[in-house]
């Protein structure tokens, strides 16, 4: 019992503090969830438009249960860009995965007939910089833009303008490269294999 | 009495005034290196970060300052940065809904104010021994000197490494930008030579 005591009168103030600046947080959090959510979607119509040129409304299509490369079920959500005319110009997803440092977040955009690849963006990483974070840079990226999609593989050597299955590593980020092809191809041949067979 | 609030007056002034140079926590107090270094690279993030370290700094004085008299001593350090950890949690959230581009390019270091040594610092050295004006008006001082010093080495190294200032051209399009100055061996020289300058200053003084 006075053990209690004891305990009590030296946390007090830290237990009342914790539940006022929990609270604190909580209300704030809850305040602004939704503009931050809103500027997330933004960000990927934004990204998006510049890999589907052309495109000017993202319509949710359909949530793909996928499983992810550590082998857990995980729902992806499938929009649809359409041109100004309604037409669909292609398709696009969220991708995640482990990079070398954290979770890379990415974006991918197919074309319409998931034939092609229209390249992806870096939503989010945590790449090294000067190194992993490369993968955000052009000259990688644009190796998978109109590369077909089906199993990328990762080259160690080879021309990056060759546009083709095969994606040339950025030399010093192995792990960072891999990591962006192995996301890609898990996610892709999945969504491909369910959406080719319910159209 | 009008000795008195003259007095006080004064000592409101100097404290004020401290945190700009005598005490400047970056080149005086040599305290929250890890910023200083890392996003100094252009003015506009460096601003972003001062901004978001006066709000942090006077929250967290005035609620060290209001409980003061409650902190048991072996329980104080956790009780400031908890203190702290709410703040930072709170001006991330709103970098994050407001201004979404610098909370990406400051990325991990907001979240990292929280070890920031200026802000404990000034709980343990200010906020738990003085009133609550003093404390407000010490982390005033001392965010507002932190800020102007990160903006003047932004804008150094900004200047040198794009011919920019706050992303508006200064130089002719035949300047050769430094690339070097907006990596972090960029960071390390300036900030060494102007603590070289200050000192030359401060000695000249005394």
């Amino acid at each position: 019992m006075l053990k209690i005591k004891h305990f009590i009168q030296q946390s007090w103030l830290l237990i009342v503090a914790s539940f006022f600046f929990g609270l604190l947080i909580a209300v704030t959090n809850a305040a602004l969830s939704p503009r931050i959510v809103q500027n997330k979607i933004n960000k990927r119509n934004r990204l998006v438009g510049l890999l589907l040129p052309g495109s000017k409304n993202f319509v949710l299509e359909k949530e793909i249960e996928i499983e992810s490369i550590q082998g857990k079920k995980e729902k992806v959500e499938v929009y649809k860009a359409m041109s100004e005319a309604d037409e669909c110009v292609g398709w696009s997803f969220n991708a995640a995965g482990s990079g070398f440092a954290d979770k890379i977040e990415l974006v991918v955009a197919v074309d319409k007939d998931f034939e092609k690849l229209a390249g992806f963006d870096v939503l989010a990483s945590n790449e090294t910089p000067g190194f992993g974070d490369q993968i955000k840079y052009d000259y990688y990226r644009d190796q998978f833009k109109g590369a077909p999609a089906e199993e990328l593989k990762l080259i160690s050597s080879g021309d990056p303008k060759k546009i083709d299955a095969e994606i040339v590593t950025i030399s010093g980020a192995t792990v960072s490269s891999e990591a962006v092809v192995e996301i890609i191809n898990n996610f892709l041949t999945q969504i491909k294999e369910q959406m080719q067979k319910k159209d | 009495m009008t000795d008195k609030s003259e007095v006080r007056t004064a000592l409101y002034g100097q404290t004020l005034i401290a945190g700009l140079w005598r005490e400047n926590p970056v080149f005086r107090l040599l305290l929250g290196m890890c910023p200083t270094l890392a996003v100094t690279a252009a003015v506009k993030p460096a601003l972003t970060m001062g901004c978001c370290v006066i709000f942090v700094l006077v929250c967290s004085n005035i609620i060290v300052s209001l409980m003061r008299n409650l902190l048991k001593p072996h329980l104080r350090i956790l009780m400031f940065t908890l203190t702290i950890a709410t703040f930072v949690t709170i001006a991330d959230l709103f970098l994050k809904a407001f201004q979404p581009e610098m909370s990406e390019v400051l990325g991990p270091y907001v979240p990292l104010i929280i070890v920031n040594c200026i802000i404990i610092c000034r709980a343990e050295a200010c906020a738990s021994k003085n009133g609550l004006i003093v404390s407000v008006i010490d982390a005033l001082g001392m965010g507002i000197g932190f800020t102007l010093t990160l903006c003047v080495l932004a804008g150094v190294r900004e200047f040198l490494s794009t011919g920019k200032i706050f992303e508006v051209q200064f130089m002719p399009d035949a300047f050769v930008p430094w690339a070097a100055m907006g990596m972090p061996v960029g960071a390390f020289i300036t900030l060494g030579l102007m603590l070289g300058l200050v000192n030359v200053i401060t000695k000249r003084e005394a």
